[in-house]
């Protein structure tokens, strides 16, 4: 009996190097336990899966699109410029004579005259009228000028000096709809940070969900394991690793959703940029974000796991 | 070894399933525990492997009150005992193979000893065809001798089993018994429920007889068997096995 005894403890806790193989042994086997389980219900993981990539998708998608909004008001900010609309009948040497008068001005920087023809041709462009030249036999058209305040100008000293021009009909500005729009990102990307911790819980609560069900229908299993001498540890362990894979695989899952959903717009969204004499695609999530994703949910579906089990394992108590 | 003084078990549910039950059996002992249904067979052996506690008494194993072991503690007393039990407790999701090599997983052996291992133990039940195959697909004789593979496989010292013979037929059951002689002459402890009595009365060990809860008779073993009859001598690869 004592060399019985001997035979199988001796090769079990023979020193710390056999010990350190006998642990990872044993977390492989929880390893390909908690996958096996995973492949054994197809189904059902899959439908925890698809929960999971949609829940997380939502508050990437928003975080794509909101990086690409301020990307476009960055482009929009060169239009952060006054348009100054002259009366019809004033004439080329007149527009010169004006445009470089103005640009002495020290609240100005820059000024850029656009003829009638010139702003004829862009108008037709933008609005997809290609031979809207032809079709008007003369160009109702104003010179414009572009100006370019300077720096930290005062918007309205400078307007008010424009409209005294003789030459000028009207300024139009149009700065506060940018500030809005900043504004509005700012809001929304408050919004994306709150969605993104209220379903990182949600992700915690579903995978916990999800662990919950296996451990009830696995109790059998959880009892038997514990009679034939396995640990607590060893006992949550397939399930941790579980939360793990739920969080992981749902995390790259909605990494794929989001990417698919950018590919279907990458197309409409260059034409729009073309808009702008730009051909920029959409700018895709950083890798950072992607690793805050993935590892977060993984993280988070571990956390659930633990909590669960860790309930569970007391309750059963074998 | 083992040892019970004054246990008393009572379940939730009010009934009494021990009342003083009071017995020693030493290492490398075969003792054999009968009585009528529900006199309280599978609750004693409940009992040593901790899977219930005693609500009066102690009860020792090597010389430790098993009632007052840390609750960590428990997986490596449980090690120590091989349990075959009455309802078999196999998983009925994972096949024979995994079933037995359970014990063996949990220890963190290499998964070549487990391989071999398990082969053995399931070529000395006749098994080993079936190594494949989900508990369920098994008749409930084959199901047993599943758990008697699982149950030594880790070579304990202690060997508990509940009516290992009861869905078994008269010549199966007279294999396995015999296996379990070979186990015990090998050094191991070996506790047997049974209600077999005849078989029980052939192998001429240790009987305690249970009745309501009590022990009513312990009749030491009787002559050493004659080892001639009946069976061959032990093989080499047999007793490194076991
Ligand atoms: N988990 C339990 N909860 C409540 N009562 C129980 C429990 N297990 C057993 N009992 C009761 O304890 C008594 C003894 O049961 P036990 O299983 O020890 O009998 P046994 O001798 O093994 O019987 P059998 O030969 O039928 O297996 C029975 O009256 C039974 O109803
Ligand atoms: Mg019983």
């Amino acid at each position: 009996m004592v060399k019985t005894r001997n035979l199988s403890s001796g090769r079990e806790v023979s020193g710390g190097f056999a010990a350190v193989r006998a642990w990872s042994r044993r977390h492989a086997f929880s390893l390909l336990s908690s996958l096996g389980t995973i492949a054994r219900h197809p189904l059902a993981s899959l439908m925890t899966f698809g929960v999971l990539a949609f829940a997380l998708a939502l508050p990437l998608a928003l975080h794509v699109a909101l990086t690409n909004v301020e990307r476009l008001g960055q482009h929009w900010e060169r239009l952060d410029t006054l348009s100054v609309f002259l009366h019809t009948d004033v004439g080329e040497e007149d527009v010169d004579r004006i445009s470089s008068r103005l640009s002495t001005w020290t609240q100005i920087l820059a000024v850029d005259p656009i003829s009638p023809q010139q702003g004829m041709s862009e108008l037709s462009q933008q609005l997809g009228l290609l031979d809207a030249e032809n079709l008007l036999t003369e160009n109702p058209l104003p010179w414009v000028l572009e100006i370019t305040p300077a720096v930290g100008f005062q918007r309205d000293t400078l307007l008010a000096r424009l409209e005294a021009e003789a030459a000028v009909s009207t300024v139009i500005v149009d700065l506060q709809w940018l500030e809005r729009l900043d504004a509005m990102t700012e809001v929304l990307s408050r919004l994306v940070s709150l969605l993104a911790v209220l379903l990182a819980l949600g992700v915690a609560v579903i995978i916990g969900n999800t662990i919950r069900l296996d451990i009830q229908n696995r109790s059998e299993e959880i009892e038997v394991m514990a009679l034939v001498g396995a640990t607590p540890a060893f006992i949550r362990r397939p399930f941790l690793y579980m939360g793990l894979w739920y969080g992981l695989i749902g995390g790259v899952l909605a990494w794929l959703l989001v990417a698919a959903a950018l590919l279907a717009l990458d197309e409409p969204f260059r034409a729009l940029s073309r808009t702008y004499a730009e051909s920029a695609g959409l700018l895709h999530p950083g890798q950072d974000i992607l690793a805050l994703v993935v590892g977060g949910s993984g993280l988070f579906g571990l956390i659930g796991s633990w909590l669960v089990v860790g309930q569970h394992l007391r309750r059963i108590d074998p | 070894m083992i040892s019970f003084e004054h246990v008393a078990k009572r379940y939730p549910g009010g009934v009494q399933a021990l009342s003083d039950v009071t017995f020693r059996v030493n290492g490398g002992e075969m003792v054999f525990i009968t009585g009528h249904s529900g006199a309280g067979k599978s609750t004693l052996l409940k009992l040593i492997a901790l899977l219930e506690r005693p609500s009066r008494g102690q009860v020792l194993f090597d010389g430790r009150n098993v009632g007052k072991l840390a609750r960590r503690q428990i997986p490596y007393l449980r090690r120590r005992i091989g349990v075959i039990f009455q309802d078999h407790r196999l998983l009925s999701d994972k096949r024979v193979f995994d079933n037995v090599a359970l014990p063996l997983m949990i220890a963190g052996l290499p998964f070549a000893e487990i391989q071999r291992r398990v082969r053995a133990a399931l070529d000395k039940v006749g098994l080993l065809d079936k190594e494949k195959l989900y508990p369920p697909m098994l008749s409930g004789g084959e199901q047993q001798r599943v758990g008697i593979a699982r149950a030594i496989i880790g070579r304990p010292p202690v060997v508990l089993a509940d009516e290992p013979t009861g869905n078994l037929d008269p010549g199966l059951s007279a294999e396995i018994m015999n296996y379990f002689l070979r186990l015990n002459e090998t050094g191991v402890t070996v506790l047997i429920a049974s209600h077999d009595l005849e078989l029980i009365r052939s192998l001429r060990r240790r009987v305690l007889v249970l009745a309501h809860g009590q022990i009513i008779d312990d009749r030491p073993a009787r002559a050493r068997r004659d080892s001639a009859a009946g069976q061959g001598p032990l093989e080499p690869d047999q007793g490194a096995l076991w």
